[in-house]
């Protein structure tokens, strides 16, 4: 039986985590949603190393990357992913407090998947959340469905 | 005569090599010795008849040889001979002549190889010896000192030079810039017509003539009937006369002394800075001799004269340009108060115009014209820049007869005959101009100048004209000439403001790297509010639903107003961050313009604007609307807000009617969007694009107030225009109009 994929999701603020994973939650995705505090650790997730050496879980389905991060920053991260011929094909979803039009253009060149500017009002986020989380988990990988009908 | 064959023939005597006529006037006697072998290689046909030696033996003969007491005479004076272009007069020497022992003057000069000798005996009632010159001389001097102006100074040397030398008449010529002649002053008695202010053209004396005048300042010609003594040599070689005081003169010029009713002449130039300024004339109707030693007195006086006459005129300058100065200084003074040069020549038309002595001045940039005093009016002003530019982008050009060199300036000669002109950019040509009025002069020629020269029927000989009757010239289109120091301060006018226009390009390179920088700083402050502002404003908004939908059922209806009440700020306020974000970023960001499909835009845009509001009904009307070469992103959120707007204010109206549409005019597409809805009072039209400006209140119409102060901003980026009409309950329109030069410029 597949496993199902999960999200990993990259965020250092702790209300932007929280709002986050209450959009995921109320999206009702089957998905586990892995959660790392900074670039660096998003890194040794993807490449199972450091903390992350020994964790059983497959790779994730869609990466949602927050742009500032602490030590390694979002770009950073992209960056490394999209170089790397094993990960090229995990999707990133770029999560931004940012308008800047550096950073989308950047983003883009890098290779995102998608890029999202947070919207301010909760509902659009929610509405942006779970259209992503969706789309990249079940969508493009449709999961099993164990106790469907 | 036509002026063709007039210059042909002018031009033939201006050719005749008048410094090697092959002969001397009869009044003296010519040796030429050669100075490497002291043989005599010229000799004058004269010497026979005087000195009693056949110049055809003597000739190639050693001096010393030949004529051993003249050798002997000059032994001194060969060994030390002048050098080329100054004749050295020496002294009176007694000769043993066939007549018995007679006084001679002597004169040296070099000429190639040779040392030129002329013996010339004094004339019989000549006043010699410096004894009798010396006190007219010393009275001159002291004169000199009193004399102000130059005027006076050349009337006391007519009268003196006249007094020395007893002619009928003695004449202070002077050349103008084309070598005509005016005589300014005249000292005479009953004998010879006056010649006081008549005008000789410049044909009287050619240039190889005035050549001479220059290198050798005194030449005499005691009758103008004289008959000419060869000069004798071995050597095909004609001996340079450049030098001499006995050379033959062309026969056209004695045939000219004769027309003129004078049959003896002097004349001594008159050089100011090695140039000639003008001549000492001396006439007599009968012939006359002067002593060599009085000729050389004469010549003394002139040079004296000549420096008191430089000094004259240098002073008269040095007060020019003093005067000068100080206009020039407050020029500056004004041009550093404007913010713009410019501004300070044109609010101070007085000061420019006294700078150049003129009645009239223009300003004259790529895009204004400014006319000041008695100019020519913008059109006739503007025409001549152009030509201007086209044909004098010299530093400074003047000319004091301008229909002459640009004959469109007939038709106002009366305020422009004058001009002259500083360029002060030739990349952005500017120029100021300075006008002068015609003024109408009358020239008394002496004879009609166009006929100076006759040509004999089948001859080739010419003959100078046989009037000097009074010929009188009305000179029109030219204005009083422009002086050195005039022209010196226009060019020190134009050396200022090419200075200013210098520091001001400097400091406008300074600005902008300051601009650049505070850019930058603008661009870092944006990046950290839209990262730090934003998230705030978003965590209350989230949190606030959050506690909205899990603890909603247990607050009161009050607390879930309140609740409801913190999302509207937060969310408001975070809006307002990400507007003025935009609002600041479109400032800053370049334009990338391509064509935009404006049809299919607006289309769009009304697509996504009618999804939202299932509800509303709207009566669309879409005219033409062409394509245009702009940001695409920048003016679709141009017409995002006037379709917004549109729809927004005539949400009131049960029958809500929109009407975008389009015209090209002038060089512009005017895009309109008018709408029936609740319109606007025209006293605040100006309000309307101005940010944070609203003219409802928040409850009638949301909106941060931003959105028309965004459009207006990037159409003036576009180098558009955007404008509103309006009355209150009767609609509003829109206006954008884009210059149609960025559609194809591509």
């Amino acid at each position: 039986m597949a496993e199902l994929k999960p999200i990993l999701l990259v965020e250092d603020n702790p209300k932007d985590l929280e709002l986050t994973l209450a959009a995921l939650e109320q999206s009702q995705l089957a998905n586990e949603v892995v959660v790392v505090r900074d670039g660096e650790e998003a890194l040794d997730f993807l490449y199972r190393r450091g903390a992350h050496a020994n964790r059983n879980t497959i790779d994730p389905a869609v990466v949602l990357l927050d742009l500032k991060l602490p030590k390694v920053d979002g770009l950073e991260v992209l960056e490394k992913v999209k170089a790397d011929p094993a990960l090229r094909q995990t999707p990133v979803v770029m999560l931004t407090s940012s308008r800047e039009e550096s950073d989308l253009v950047r983003s883009y060149e890098l290779g995102v998947n998608a890029f999202v500017v947070k919207p301010v009002g909760f509902r659009e986020f929610f509405d942006a959340i779970q259209d992503l989380g969706v789309f990249w988990a079940i969508l493009n990988e449709p999961p099993p469905r164990p106790n469907g009908p | 005569m036509t002026q063709q064959m007039q210059d042909l023939d002018l031009d033939a005597c201006a050719r005749e090599p008048i410094h090697i006529p092959g002969s001397i006037q009869p009044h003296g006697m010519l040796l030429a010795i050669r100075l490497s072998d002291r043989t005599i290689a010229y000799a004058s046909a004269n010497i026979a008849g005087t000195l009693g030696v056949d110049p055809a033996s003597a000739l190639g003969q050693p001096f010393a040889q030949a004529l051993p007491a003249l050798s002997r005479e000059f032994e001194a004076d060969l060994a030390d001979p002048p050098p080329s272009g100054s004749t050295r007069t020496l002294r009176t020497i007694r000769l043993d002549t066939r007549d018995g022992i007679s006084a001679y003057e002597a004169a040296i000069s070099r000429s190639g190889e040779c040392a030129v000798i002329e013996l010339e005996a004094p004339p019989r009632d000549a006043a010699s010896g410096l004894d009798v010159l010396y006190p007219t001389l010393r009275r001159f001097v002291e004169q000199l000192q009193g004399a102000s102006t130059v005027d006076t100074l050349c009337h006391l040397a007519a009268q003196d030079i006249r007094r020395m030398t007893g002619f009928d008449r003695v004449l202070i010529y002077r050349f103008d810039a084309q070598w005509n002649g005016t005589v300014i002053a005249e000292d005479r008695n009953e004998v010879l017509p006056s010649y006081l202010d008549l005008r000789f053209p410049a044909s009287d004396i050619p240039a190889q003539a005035r050549e001479l005048y220059r290198r050798n300042r005194q030449r005499i010609i005691p009758d103008a009937n004289y008959v000419p003594v060869p000069i004798q040599s071995r050597s095909p070689d004609p001996l340079d006369l450049s030098d001499s005081v006995l050379r033959s003169v062309s026969p056209v010029h004695l045939e000219y002394m004769r027309n003129m009713g004078t049959l003896a002449s002097m004349s001594i130039s008159i050089l100011r800075d090695g140039d000639l300024w003008g001549l000492i004339s001396c006439h007599n109707k009968e012939p006359k001799r002067v002593s060599l030693q009085v000729r050389n007195a004469c010549d003394f006086l002139t040079q004296i004269f000549s420096l008191q006459l430089e000094a004259r005129e240098n002073t008269a300058l040095a007060e020019n340009r003093l005067r000068l100065g100080t206009v020039q200084t407050r020029l500056l003074a004004h041009m550093a108060a404007e913010d713009h040069f410019i501004a300070g020549l044109v609010n101070h038309p007085e000061d420019l115009m006294l700078l150049a002595g003129a009645e009239g001045a223009a300003v004259l940039t790529q895009d204004h014209c400014w006319c000041l005093g008695r100019a020519p009016d913008e059109e006739q002003v503007k025409a001549l820049f152009e030509w201007l530019s086209e044909h004098h982008q010299e530093d400074v050009f003047a000319t004091d007869r301008l229909p002459q060199v640009y004959p469109p300036a007939k038709t106002f000669a009366d305020r422009a005959s004058g001009l002259v002109s500083i360029s002060i950019s030739k990349a952005h040509a500017s120029y100021v101009l300075w006008f002068r009025p015609e003024v109408v002069q009358t020239v008394k020629w002496s004879g009609n100048p166009q006929k100076a020269v006759e040509e004999e029927a089948g001859s080739i000989r010419l003959h100078p004209r046989r009037s000097f009757e009074i010929w009188k010239e009305t000179v029109r289109e030219h204005s009083l000439p422009w002086d050195q120091s005039e022209i010196e301060a226009v060019k020190e006018l134009r050396n200022a403001i090419v200075g200013i226009v210098l520091r001001r390009a400097e400091e406008l390179a300074a600005l902008s790297d300051e601009l650049r920088r505070s850019n930058k700083e603008l661009e870092a402050f944006s990046y950290s509010v839209s990262h730090d502002l934003r998230a705030p404003f978003r965590h209350i908004v989230g949190y606030s639903e959050l506690l909205k939908k899990q603890e909603g059922g247990d607050l009161s209806e009050k607390g879930r107003r309140y609740v409801d009440t913190i999302i509207d700020s937060a969310y408001t306020a975070g809006t307002l961050v990400d507007n003025l974000l935009r609002f600041s970023h479109m400032g800053r960001t370049a334009l990338r313009p391509r064509p935009v499909d404006v049809t299919a835009l607006v289309a769009e845009i009304r697509h996504r604007l009618l999804a939202n509001m299932p509800e509303r009904h709207i009566e669309w009307d879409i005219g033409d609307l062409p394509p245009v070469k702009a940001d695409p992103v920048l003016i679709r959120l141009v017409f995002e807000n006037l379709l917004d707007n549109a729809v927004k204010y005539t949400r009131t109206r049960t029958k809500a009617r929109i009407e975008i549409g389009s015209e090209r005019k002038d060089g512009e597409t005017i895009f309109f969007v008018r709408d029936n809805g609740v319109g606007f009072d025209m006293k605040y039209v100006d309000k309307l694009f101005g940010v944070f400006q609203r003219l409802h209140r928040v409850e009638e119409f949301e909106g941060t107030g931003i959105g028309l102060a965004n459009v207006r901003r990037i159409v003036e980026r576009h180098g558009g225009r955007a404008w509103a009409e309006g009355a209150p309950d009767r609609g509003a329109t829109f206006f954008v109009a884009l210059p149609n030069h960025n559609e194809g410029a591509a």
